[in-house]
């Protein structure tokens, strides 16, 4: 227990180092004439490789569960599981709205665990949010953003999938944060983040097996595609919390292709079969 | 607790205040979003009509709703200025299809869910509409759309959506750069890769 958490502060204090050293770094790779988007992605050769890895355990073993859990289980259990899921984590939001000064949040999902742990029996429900208690899922991960840590090149990490040393250290703290497993430290609390971790990774799959089929099907690079998935995604997340408005740079982004509009484009009829 | 939880209603009660009252801000390009959502869902819900026919319907609702040169030329990026005029056509015919190709055959896995516009915003020259898609069979599981609308003197267009702070728009471009880097930025390779993906 004690080794764990000297791992966490290990980790957290050579992001955040390291987070420093990289704002000087990262000024070169701005400059490079072929990409307007810069996508940090040093390691992308080693990346696709376990990415490859990764799809062929998804076909195999993620995937298969996840068709077969949808098929069996009905639409209204599945909801409540998902809902179960997302009151486990509310004790992790709580101790993260914290450490990011946010105490108004951390009331709200406080509040919520409690009313729907109660209330909601068990989590199953969700009536916090009918009154009006609403809360986004923070990870450690988040809060290490808001103290200013990097988030550092983009990492495919075996059965995990896409991570970054930022997220990947948040994801390793995070059981350490979690109320539920420093108060009750045996067996329940335990079983429950198996339960999190293993239902979890199903509830997501099942939810998103036609986005993900399509995706594979559709994609000129379906390497690259989840990868601006998974950045955009965790970069929307915590430009949440910086209470910067990203928006200024992502306008930047739409902004910066000059539109050709001399060029017109031919008329294409519309074929399809 | 009970202090914290009291300031908690009185934040919600302003944050909810606030977003009513945002919400009227571009009541044009709202009214817009709403429309296409309407004539959208009311092909995906019309049982009566053949798989075929919905493909059609839609892709005309949805061509009429977009500017797909825009989306063509800004997912191309740099390469675009690069290209000659007969690549630039054979692109923008590679890029429809593959465009069509990618809901086409899928309307059938609509399943009741409706669009709730949350509000708009000015966003540089364009306007974000933002929306709420509610999962099926729950009132509070929601999935967050924002479109990004092009205004040229009434004429509204859509060239992005954003779900989840994820843009299909900046997702798709990045696909593409990633190919042609690892293709020689050769566009012909990409319009080879693009028409066959779509077939």
């Amino acid at each position: 227990m004690k080794y764990r958490i000297l791992i966490v502060l290990f980790l957290s204090s050579v992001l955040v180092l390291q987070g420093c050293a990289s704002k000087e770094a990262s000024v070169n790779y701005n400059n490079s004439e072929t990409e307007i988007v810069s996508v940090n992605d040093p390691l992308e050769k080693v990346n696709r490789v376990v990415f490859q890895f990764n799809i062929i355990f998804d076909k195999l073993i993620l995937r298969p569960i996840a068709v077969t859990y949808r098929a069996i289980v009905p639409e209204f259990v599945r909801n409540r599981v998902t809902y179960s899921l997302n009151n486990l984590g509310m004790p992790i939001t709580a101790v993260n709205n914290v450490l990011q000064g946010e105490l108004r949040k951390a009331g709200v999902s406080t509040s919520r665990f409690i009313i729907n742990s109660t209330v909601g029996i068990l989590g199953f429900f969700d009536p916090a949010a009918s009154m009006g208690l609403v809360s986004e899922n923070e990870d450690f991960g988040q809060t290490l953003s808001v103290w200013g840590v990097e988030s550092g090149p983009y990492l495919v990490l075996p059965f995990l999938g896409p991570s970054t040393p930022r997220d990947f250290a948040g994801m390793l703290s995070t059981s350490l944060l979690d109320p539920m497993y420093q108060v009750g430290g045996g067996s329940a609390p335990d079983s429950l983040r198996t339960y999190r971790m293993g239902t979890g990774a199903v509830d997501f799959r099942s939810q998103n097996i036609e986005i993900l089929d399509d995706l594979q099907n559709n994609s000129i690079d379906y390497y690259a595609a989840v990868r601006s998935f998974y950045s955009q995604g965790r970069e929307s997340q915590a430009s949440n919390n910086l209470e910067i408005n990203t928006q200024d740079q992502e306008n930047d982004i739409f902004d910066d292709f000059d539109i050709d509009e001399s060029y017109v484009g031919p008329d294409i009829e519309i074929i399809y079969d | 607790m009970i202090k914290i939880k009291n300031y908690s209603w009185i934040l919600i009660f302003l944050l909810s205040f606030a977003a009513y009252a945002q919400s009227s801000q571009f009541a044009q390009e709202e009214e817009f979003v709403s429309n296409f959502a309407d004539k959208a869902i009311e092909i995906l819900s019309d049982e009566s009509i053949s798989e075929n026919d919905k493909t059609s319907r839609f892709t005309n609702v949805v061509m009429n709703a977009i500017d797909l040169n825009l989306i063509s030329k800004f997912v191309l990026s740099k390469t675009w200025k690069n290209s000659t005029d007969e690549q630039k056509e054979r692109y923008l015919i590679a890029f429809k299809d593959y465009f069509i190709n990618s809901y086409a055959n899928k309307l059938d896995q609509y399943s009741g869910e409706q669009v709730q516009i949350v509000g708009s915003e000015a966003a540089g020259k364009y306007v974000i509409v933002e929306s709420n898609i509610v999962r099926e069979g729950t009132d509070t599981l929601k999935i967050n759309l924002k479109w990004r609308l092009i205004n040229r003197d009434g004429d509204i267009k859509i060239i992005d959506l954003n779900i989840e702070g994820i843009s299909l728009v900046i997702a798709q471009r990045e696909e593409f750069q990633s190919f042609l880097a690892n293709n020689d930025n050769d566009i012909e390779k990409l319009i080879d890769k693009i028409i066959t993906v779509s077939n």
